[in-house]
């Protein structure tokens, strides 16, 4: 059973008087420990589609499971359950409360399914470790680099376990090394076993990535596994 | 423990902008403030009246030409009555077995002086002898009058604390001699404090004996009261219907005329006083209302710009995993702490204000716990109130549209 599955998924928007379809009959699935990139040039629908997979959004027409259970149909709430439990979300602009430090920011999904603060302390600091940033707890997002503040994110994404992470766009803020850097920290995390979707616009990007969905115009174009030879290129430690 | 937390983030949201949360706290305070001032004032008012009134029991009621008058036009009825007459009492007594006791009573104003020393506008009542046995003042030292030297018209005085301070300071005032209005009279006994009410010093009083009284400063026109004792709280209309049969018997009223006459009790005077009030104090407690309400939209329009502002911020929680209930709370939590901190705050200000307010106008108050009730409850419900608009605004955002706010 794969982790993702869906089935002819439609999203159409209503723009004043006009039907505009974003997405037109998307089936793809994905299986547990993947490592996906979704390419496509802006406008072709690779937002809207992770959006649907991160369960920010739920589709128009057709069927979503994720972990076998059928989430096309849930409620706001319910949605809310499994992006807390089930996803964690990278962003390109980080989204981070710049108020807050960054335990703070990686606590917040553990205070919203109620861990105890004893555990959420425990997991926040487990979440910082793995990503190098156990000495910068304390500073508030302002106060760290742009790759800093992006890593911060990924331990928020990953301090709840989930069985996914999506991430959009996480290097169109950086520069190449800071880039390369957070590129690199996926793969680790890949290898450590977790199923991660990158959405992005750079063919660079993609190829760190197993495997790479084409999306042109709401449709899925190609579906391809990347070489040897173009992972070399990039720079992976393979 | 979830809402413990959701809490802190409320209050540390608040924190953040400093100015204009004292800002939208200031709108609350005048509004809390202001209402509860009216609301103290209006009723160290009323505790004043209602002490004043204590002087009647429960179950005392007075026969009176007048009676409770509520129009001119019963005014100027009433005027034009026969007084009350001494030999209605006698007749009471005799045709009220219900009534335990029946005293006569008049009063003026009266000049007191004791050699040099003089007070002015003092209470002069002439009593019958058993007057303290139905009215609440207490002997303190000496003895009241008797009913001998009420028959014989003795003069002899019982005064209030009041007079005892100001023209026997430090001395004993039984057995010597005052003036009043130029008659002497000998001092026989003091009452007990009472304190004052309203601008009208309870203890500036003297009673002699009725007789007395008639004797020295009469006038036939003048009416006399009859103060009558039930014998228990519930035997009072009973013991009133009596009183009417006999005093409209010896009156001569016509079975189809009304009383040439008119009853008061304690019970009475306060619902006539609070009648004549009561659309004052409605109106009042509206005006200041009205502060109240402003500062309510002040925190609405405040919290509306605020979940505006941090729209991305609430698409961000909701990406990872607030649900519509953890927002709502949030900025339910934040117009409460608002409303609420304004609230504690205006209590406290409204309350001095409203004691301030009383000491004005020369009559006691204990803080009234009403007061701080019905503060906090006004403000919490303001909170609540103009505060879930904007709350539900915060929750219903799609995540999507949220985190693409610029």
């Amino acid at each position: 059973m794969p982790l993702i599955e869906t089935r002819d998924v439609w999203k159409t928007y209503q723009m004043g008087t006009v039907q505009v379809n974003a997405l037109m009959g998307i089936t793809i699935a994905i299986e547990k420990g993947d490592y996906v990139a979704i390419m496509g040039p802006s406008g072709s629908g690779k937002s809207t589609l992770m959006n649907l997979i991160g369960c920010l959004d739920t589709p128009t027409k057709g069927e979503y499971y994720l972990a076998g259970s059928r989430v096309s149909e849930l409620e706001d709430d319910e949605l809310a359950r499994i992006r807390n439990k089930q996803i964690g979300f990278v962003f390109q602009t980080f989204n981070l409360m710049p108020r807050a430090s960054a335990f703070h920011n990686v606590e917040l999904p553990l205070i919203y399914n109620g861990t105890p603060k004893d555990i959420r302390h425990e997991k926040v600091i487990r979440a910082m470790t793995s990503v190098d940033l156990a000495d910068r707890m304390n500073h508030r997002p302002n106060e760290l680099s742009g790759g800093q503040r992006q890593r911060v994110a990924i331990a928020r994404a990953l301090v709840n376990e989930p069985s996914l992470l999506l991430a959009d766009e996480p290097t169109g803020n950086l520069d190449t090394k800071t880039g390369q850097e957070i590129m690199n920290l996926f793969s680790r995390l890949h290898k450590e076993g977790n199923t991660i979707i990158i959405v992005t616009h750079e063919r660079e990007v993609a190829t760190f990535a197993r495997r790479i969905l084409m999306i042109r115009d709401g449709q899925i174009e190609s579906d391809e596994v990347v070489s040897e030879t173009e992972k070399l290129a990039n720079g992976t430690k393979l | 423990m979830i809402l413990w937390e959701i809490l802190k983030m409320a209050a540390s949201a608040l924190r953040v902008n400093k100015l204009r949360t004292s800002l939208t706290l200031l709108g609350i305070i005048i509004g809390v403030s202001s209402v509860i001032t009216i609301i103290s004032a209006l009723d160290g008012l009323q505790q004043s009246i209602e002490s004043e009134l204590e002087v009647l029991g429960p179950s005392t009621f007075i026969v009176t030409k007048f009676g409770i008058i509520m129009s001119e036009e019963a005014f100027l009825e009433a005027l034009k009555r026969k007084p009350l007459k001494y030999e209605y009492v006698e007749a009471v007594k005799k045709g009220c077995d219900l009534c335990t006791e029946v005293a006569a009573d008049v009063d003026t104003r009266a000049e007191v002086k004791y050699r040099e020393k003089k007070m002015s506008n003092v209470h002069l009542e002439g009593g019958s002898a058993n007057l303290l046995n139905i009215i609440d003042i207490q002997l303190d030292q000496g003895r009241f009058f008797s009913e001998e030297e009420d028959h014989s018209r003795r003069r002899v005085a019982f005064i209030g604390s009041a007079l005892q301070e100001e023209l026997f300071p430090g001395l004993d005032p039984i057995g010597k001699t005052i003036k009043i209005n130029n008659t002497k009279f000998e001092i026989i006994g003091i009452a007990k404090k009472r304190g004052s009410t309203f601008n009208d010093n309870a203890d500036a009083i003297a009673i002699i004996p009725y007789n007395t009284f008639t004797k020295y400063f009469g006038d036939s026109r003048r009416s006399t009261d009859i103060v009558i004792k039930a014998a228990s709280v519930e035997m009072v209309q009973p013991a009133m219907d009596q009183v009417r049969v006999v005093l409209r018997a010896m009156r001569h009223v016509p079975y189809d005329k009304e009383d040439d006459f008119g009853i008061v009790t304690a019970d009475a005077i306060m619902a006539a006083l609070n009648d004549i009030t009561k659309y004052l104090r409605m109106g009042l407690v509206g005006i200041s209302s009205i502060a109240l309400i402003v500062g309510g939209i002040i925190i609405m329009n405040i919290m509306m710009v605020s979940v505006t502002e941090r729209t991305r911020e609430i698409g961000i929680r909701k990406s990872i995993g607030a649900r519509q209930k953890d927002v709502l709370i949030q900025f339910m939590y934040e117009s409460l702490i608002l409303s609420m901190t304004g609230g504690v705050i205006g209590i406290a200000i409204g309350v001095i204000l409203g004691k301030v307010l009383i000491s004005l106008m020369n009559f006691n108050m204990t803080p009234s716990l009403s007061a701080i009730m019905i503060g906090l409850a006004i403000s919490t419900g303001v909170g609540l109130f103009f505060g879930i608009y904007p709350a539900m605004k915060a929750a219903r955002l799609m995540p999507v549209k949220a985190l693409s706010y610029e």
